[in-house]
């Protein structure tokens, strides 16, 4: 019983984890209908980053989070106007955007080992092995900061999308940009904004990544295969949908080491991919248009 | 019309026998080519390391091993081949820690660029798959990366290993903690969470500690049996398991990624073990920068080498003093095995006196030599496969940032602190 809560705690904390890690690539899907890939690329490049502001400037990880999220806000919004506004939208322009990130995403990997050479790094604090006990069990307190960080980036995308007035522009234009054309909202400029707040949430995933694991150029693929199936899991373009995605994923993998040897697990979130794709193609938690 | 077709007929025959004879040397060219091969005017070593990519740490340090090697052969001229003093050169290419890689480039370097011989990468899988390539291709490939067993048992003639096998380093932990257990430090009987790599490299290291514990007569039990993914990034369902096991000794064999990523969660996870080990990982500089040296304390490691075997003086202090004055550090075990590596293979060349395929390779598989490992001889025994077979030396991380031999008693250099006092209060 001891060890079925302490994997309860640990899949919920996994969980904070990989939403923040799909957020930004949810986000971007439901609205332009584009799988970024290149959000492989931005996770890392935000390890990176976060490396260079610990070990150079001697800037703590946490208080580097707007940092983070302005550069790569802004990184996502160039990205957008000079390369992706040109490619085509919906079935059509799926081969090209998927070839197209996939190519930057190479570039940013390539150019990470240029930089950074092929070594692994780590971002170590006075903090980064201390623990605090939760029902009695010890978890890894950066964890806990992750998924703390994770309820409030789905708390506020929540808001924002539902409160708030660009919010409201960026649903309608997810839902149909031809009638937002038609009563005034700017569709370029809400898609490039999309495309800003997706790429800095990648950052953001990259940033906390880097509090608890080590990481190197080849880091984000598989990030990007875990979120991949947490936005399938949870339903192309819902918010929400994609915490219980994360959710469902986490506790998947984290119990299947009571039946499976641990080096399956890794296949687990594959077979739920497949049985969702299969049955319920729209995801676990229905096809809703964001929020 | 008819008189055309005959003479086009009779003109690309003739084409084709000019062709054939081109490509076909004859005899007298093939023995001139031979006698040139014998005493060529430079000796071309082809390798591969993982300098980028997940093992580029320890690919880099091979590296140093490496060209360290070459440059004191080369400081007298090179290496003695039929009287002559003939110049070593290494060619050596990034395989990126990717099998694929290091598959194609040894094709290249043995078909296009005429290796005279291969030196071959790091670690299990990349030599495992490599290996294969210069098999094929009949040219000796001696490597100091691949110490699985599976690599040997493959009934290969070509493949020569200067690690000694995996099996024997769990065997030699085991030894040692069998050891503290007489002397009351270790509990009798005490109980295994074993975790190991899901490669052959982690296979050997289990076979190594099931081996013992199955012959200990119920003084060890393995309560825990794992393996995990390389390059895993979240231990935290196994390293649970663990924790519900109530294990007494924590015995893992990983590389020094998953090392590192493992010892983070271990540590924050509160986890405590009367014993400790990553198998050959533990006692390496970068693992303990990344994770503070309080939390590798106490970790006991087994290697293939340690740079406190200099202290006996002789080829060992040689080698830390060329090294020292090179690289301005000590070297760490990895530098060693690239070293010694490229020696055995000189020493094999000078034995041969030639580098043609056939003569070499039965050198390397009647190699005695003088070595810098533990026991002080190097050799490639055929009974295991031509991979070495000689003795490991167990160390432990301490506090002040060093990490002395342990075990065997005769070559320890410090005194082992067991049980792991992190685990008391």
């Amino acid at each position: 019983m001891e060890e079925v809560v302490r994997l309860g705690i640990s899949a919920v904390l996994l969980a904070g984890l990989y939403s923040v890690m799909a957020y930004g690539l949810g986000l971007i899907y439901g609205v332009l209908r584009i799988v970024n890939l290149a959000h492989a690329g931005v996770i890392m490049a935000a390890a990176y980053v976060t490396w260079l502001l610990h070990s150079r400037l001697g800037i703590d990880p946490y208080l580097a989070i707007p940092v983070i999220l302005v550069v790569f806000f802004i990184f996502g919004v160039l990205l957008y106007k000079g390369v992706v506004r040109f490619l085509p939208r919906g079935a059509a322009g799926g081969v090209q955007s998927l070839l197209l990130l996939f190519g930057i995403w190479l570039v940013m990997r390539n150019g990470a080992y240029l930089l950074f050479s092929g070594n692994d790094r780590a971002i170590r604090t006075e903090y980064s092995t201390h623990s605090i006990s939760i029902f009695g069990t010890s978890v890894a307190q950066s964890r806990v900061v992750v998924f703390v960080i994770a309820v409030l980036t789905l708390a506020a995308l929540h808001l924002f999308l539902t409160r708030t007035y660009t919010g409201k522009a960026i649903r309608a234009v997810a839902q149909n940009p031809d009638s937002g054309t038609i009563v005034g909202v700017n569709v370029e400029r809400f898609y490039a904004l999309t495309f800003g707040i997706g790429t800095s949430l990648g950052g953001l995933a990259g940033l906390l990544l880097a509090t608890i694991f080590a990481f190197n150029p080849t880091s984000g693929a598989v990030e990007l295969l875990k979120s991949f199936v947490v936005v399938v899991l949870g339903g192309l373009g819902s918010v929400v949908g994609i915490a219980l995605g994360a959710l469902v994923l986490a506790f998947a993998e984290s119990y299947a080491i009571l039946i499976l040897p641990s080096y399956l697990t890794a296949a687990v979130s594959f077979v739920l991919l497949v049985v969702v794709l299969v049955l319920r193609p729209g995801g676990l938690f229905g096809q809703r248009v964001l929020a | 019309m008819k008189a055309v077709l005959v003479r086009k007929g009779t003109i690309l025959l003739g084409m084709l026998a000019l062709l054939i004879a081109a490509c076909a040397p004859t005899e007298d060219a093939a023995r001139e080519a031979g006698d040139e091969a014998e005493v060529p005017d430079e000796i071309l070593v082809g390798a591969t390391l993982p300098l980028t990519g997940e093992e580029a740490d320890n690919g880099l340090r091979y590296q140093e091993g490496y060209e360290l090697a070459f440059e004191v052969a080369n400081e007298d001229g090179g290496l003695e081949i039929g009287g002559e003093t003939v110049p070593v050169r290494l060619e050596l290419l990034d395989d990126t820690t990717d099998q694929a890689t290091a598959v194609n480039l040894a094709e290249r370097l043995i078909n296009r660029d005429q290796v005279h011989v291969m030196l071959g990468t790091y670690s299990t899988a990349l030599v495992e798959a490599q290996s294969t390539v210069a098999e094929q291709n009949q040219i000796p490939y001696v490597n100091g990366g691949g110490a699985a067993t599976a690599i040997y048992d493959r009934g290969y003639q070509w493949i020569f290993g200067a690690l000694a096998p995996v099996e024997l380093l769990a065997t030699t932990q085991m030894e040692w903690i069998q050891k503290e257990q007489e002397a009351g430090n270790v509990p009798d009987p005490a109980e295994i969470a074993l975790l190991w790599e899901n490669t052959s490299h982690g296979e050997d290291y289990r076979k190594g500690v099931q081996d013992f514990a199955e012959q200990s007569g119920g003084s060890f039990e393995v309560v825990v049996d794992e393996s995990f993914e390389l390059d895993s990034k979240d231990f935290s369902a196994v390293l649970s398991k663990v924790k519900s096991s109530g294990a007494d000794l924590f015995l893992a064999d990983a590389h020094l990624p998953d090392y590192v990523t493992m010892q983070r969660q271990y540590v924050s996870s509160d986890l405590c073990h009367d014993v400790i080990t990553y198998g050959a990982r533990g006692s390496e500089a970068d693992a303990a920068e990344a994770l503070g040296q309080e939390n590798v304390n106490y970790i006991l490691s087994a290697v293939w080498w340690n740079a406190q075997l200099g202290e006996q003086g002789g080829q060992n202090e040689q080698f830390i003093n060329a090294y020292k004055e090179r690289y301005n550090t000590d070297p760490e075990w990895y530098q060693a095995l690239g070293y010694e590596t490229v020696r055995a293979l000189f020493t094999a060349i000078e034995d041969a006196g030639s580098v043609e395929p056939e003569p070499l390779r039965e050198a390397l598989a009647n190699l005695e030599m003088e070595s810098i490992l533990p026991g002080g001889q190097l050799s490639f025994p055929e009974e295991t496969g031509y991979q070495a077979d000689y003795p490991f030396v167990v160390q432990q991380n301490l506090p002040d940032g060093s990490s002395p031999i342990v075990y065997p008693e005769e070559l320890a250099t410090g005194k082992a602190i067991a049980p792991n006092p992190n685990c008391e209060g």
